[in-house]
């Protein structure tokens, strides 16, 4: 008995021994020093400063420096609530600039062309009528160069929030969307649901279908809705929340919506230059960053599927990079024309851009779509964005 | 003649007072002062004896209007001395007046001088005599050669009322915490003078910030005299330059993959040059970027300040705050880089 528990304490001794352990339990030793761990938000920035240099020019330093910078808000009311915010803010000096716009721009069309001032005012009266703005959405920020913070909404007697806090250019795809009464509508990429509360806001949809492929997005977007919509509006006859894959949109239903908003995810710039955590330049994300204009793509085929005949689509990234932008809605086009039949036609978004010139900086010289670039100034976006009309 | 009785006077108190001290300087202090009142009192007593009829009880402690004038002041300059020597005058220590003054001149002063040195510090009017002599000489021990030395005391006259004890610790300071050399740190205090009365804490802030993030040797920190610059104000512009993508921090053997610029071109200049020339910026960007960084560096500050006491219980009180809006939390509750 002795002899057997010496022999076990014996070989536990000798386990140590290299020649002795079994292969598969040795650890081999390290030699190499590591590859150098670079936190997410740095090669970000390496990436960045690599290919948006050559893409922008000038114009990166100054977009680099503002993207490094603390966001400016808006604050989309919510008109379901039954709070008085809207003076509260603008006694703080917020202005609305989706109302107020029309105050400020003709006097800076007119100092930019004084000779002829009178096509000027034809061509923004054109303008309003191209582009007829729900009057519902409104979106207060504070005014350029003003660096003022908005304290988080408090919520009105049944519970509903005042406003929500968002980019205030991510509004600019829910107005250029363009959505009219009785209209029926897709959300493909819904989550983290400030579109989708635009959209909403709008009150003219007769039925909206939302969208996000992972679960716990929607959960948290369903957790945004009943925040700030009541609950008679939140029935099945007007709302779908699902959560299926939004590339297969085409195969489950097709040529069914009036209009169509694609808001793929992207290498959501601002966040990836920020934050480390859930970032996508991680090197743990390596392939699914690379896969993402094929997955942009696929979305947006998928989203022109599902328009119907005569709808419009509106394909929207975050993210300055061309390959997730142009490229893929040049793609979209030739693969919807050659594989699907479909016929596109580009929506000029130029008047848009004449609207809200004082309030975002648009990217100069796009041949397709439009670009907010964020500056110090007016530190929104970046939020690219392209309109097309399925003609077929 | 009655001016020339108030000279004597003066004078005998001067004498006297020379003569206490035992210290070297002063002796020859006392010829200085002695010429120079002999030869002004000749000549300024003939423009200025209508006005100042000295009080004839006046006790010899006292120094007259009159006096200063001696000491080759201007009337006007005499009687703003006197003035401010009036507010100052409490308990004993008018007696250390004329020390004062006698230091300054020895030391090479002109009357103008001396006036703004005074005027800019007249916590000097209440200095004891023995302390001025035994800073001015540890000033020169330094190794502030004639000319550099009244140069910073015209300059940074409080220079003489900081304690013996506090510009050694600095200078120790200097030397052992930042590596500077001895002559660097004589550089450091001819040029910025001021160094001597700064937090040491954030002094070695300062000095670490521009060493490791910039990688800006000590030599070139010297030569740009970064002393005299705030810490916001380097951070401020370094900042500015590095989220523009113009100043990298170097590697561990000094590389960048591009080009700083020197801390001379970004320090040494006014803000529009800066701006035109180094930052390439509108004055817009940098107005809104300042207000910006302000505040991010406000928000730090507080939140190192509550992480050292027992931060969980704070913390906790803020996310409940916060959960009212998610947007907002994710927006502004989670800015800070860990």
């Amino acid at each position: 008995m002795a002899l057997l528990w010496d022999t076990s304490l014996l070989l536990r001794k000798v386990k140590d021994l290299r020649c002795l352990t079994p292969r598969r339990h040795r650890v081999k030793e390290k030699w190499a020093a590591t590859r150098p761990k670079l936190p997410p938000t740095r090669l970000a920035v390496h990436h960045f400063d690599a290919t948006y240099s050559t893409q922008l020019g000038q114009l990166w330093p100054s977009v680099r420096l503002a993207m490094l910078s603390e966001r400016k808000y808006g604050a989309l009311l919510n008109n379901f609530s039954h709070n008085a915010v809207l003076a509260e803010l603008k006694a703080q000096g917020c202005i609305d600039f989706i109302s107020e716009r029309e105050r400020e721009v003709p006097s800076c069309l007119e100092e930019k062309s004084e000779e002829p001032s009178d096509v000027s005012m034809k061509s923004s009266d054109v303008d309003g009528e191209q582009l007829s703005l729900s009057p519902n959405i409104k979106c207060l920020v504070f005014p350029r160069g003003d660096v003022t913070r908005f304290k988080p909404a408090r919520p009105d007697k049944n519970s509903l929030l005042g406003y929500y806090l968002m980019d205030a250019a991510s509004l600019l795809p829910c107005l250029a969307l363009d959505v009219q009464e009785g209209h029926s509508v897709l959300d493909l990429c819904a989550a983290p649901g400030g579109k989708t509360l635009a959209l909403l806001q709008t009150q003219a949809i007769r039925f909206l279908c939302i969208n996000d492929s992972s679960v716990s997005r929607t959960l948290r977007l369903r957790k945004v809705l009943h925040s700030y919509v009541p609950k008679q509006l939140l029935t099945n006859e007007n709302l779908r929340i699902t959560s299926f894959d939004g590339t297969k949109w085409g195969e489950i239903e097709s040529n069914t919506f009036d209009r169509v908003l694609v808001d793929v995810p992207c290498t959501t710039d601002r966040h990836s230059l920020m934050e480390d955590d859930n970032n996508i330049f991680s090197k743990s994300r390596t392939g699914e960053r690379r896969r993402l204009p094929q997955l942009q793509l696929e979305l947006l085929l998928a989203g022109i599927q599902a328009a119907c005949p005569g709808g419009e689509i509106l394909y929207s990234t975050c993210t300055l990079s061309q390959n997730q932008n142009l490229s893929v809605v040049e793609q979209a086009i030739y693969q919807a024309r050659e594989k699907d039949g479909i016929h596109l036609q580009v929506v000029d978004l130029r008047p848009l851009t004449r609207m809200f010139g004082n309030t975002f900086h648009f990217a100069p010289d796009l041949h397709l779509g439009e670009m907010v670039i964020p500056h110090l100034a007016a530190n929104f976006g970046p939020i690219y964005m392209c309109k097309l009309k399925r003609l077929t | 003649m009655g001016t020339r009785v108030a000279v004597n006077q003066v004078l005998r108190l001067a004498v006297r007072n020379a003569t206490i001290s035992t210290l070297c300087p002063r002796q020859f202090g006392r010829y200085y002062l002695q010429s120079r009142w002999c030869c002004s009192s000749t000549n300024q007593a003939t423009q200025h004896n209508q006005d100042l009829n000295p009080p004839s009880g006046i006790p010899v402690t006292e120094l007259s209007l009159r006096s200063f004038i001696d000491m080759g002041f201007t009337e006007s300059q005499a009687e703003q001395i006197y003035e401010s020597l009036a507010n100052v005058r409490r308990g004993d220590s008018a007696k250390h007046i004329l020390p004062t003054l006698t230091a300054l001149f020895v030391l090479g002063l002109n009357p103008s001088s001396v006036k703004k040195c005074l005027e800019k510090c007249p916590e000097l009017y209440t200095i004891k005599e023995a302390q001025l002599q035994q800073r001015i000489s540890n000033l020169r021990k330094m190794g502030l050669v004639e000319g550099s030395l009244q140069r910073v005391v015209a300059h940074y006259p409080r220079i003489l009322t900081v304690p013996l004890k506090r510009v050694k610790n600095v200078v120790m300071f200097l030397k052992e915490k930042c590596l500077f050399t001895s002559q660097q740190v004589t550089d450091i205090i001819r040029d910025c003078p001021a160094v001597v009365l700064e937090n040491l804490d954030q002094l070695e802030y300062k000095f670490q910030y521009v060493y490791f993030r910039m990688g800006v040797k000590q030599a070139e920190m010297v030569k740009c005299r970064l002393f005299r610059y705030s810490l916001d104000e380097v951070r401020c512009r370094h900042t500015f330059l590095e989220r523009r993508g113009l100043y990298e921090t170097p590697d561990k053997k000094g590389q960048t993959t591009i080009i700083n610029p020197s801390l001379d071109s970004i320090l040494n200049v006014d803000q529009d040059t800066f701006l035109a020339h180094v930052a390439q910026a509108s004055a817009e960007e940098y107005d809104v970027f300042k207000r910006l960084a302000a505040r991010e560096w406000q928000e730090e500050e507080l939140q190192q300040g509550r992480t050292e006491p027992d931060s969980d219980d704070e913390d906790d009180d803020e996310d409940v705050d916060d959960d009212d809006d998610i947007e907002a939390k994710s927006g502004y509750g989670k800015r800070r880089k860990k």
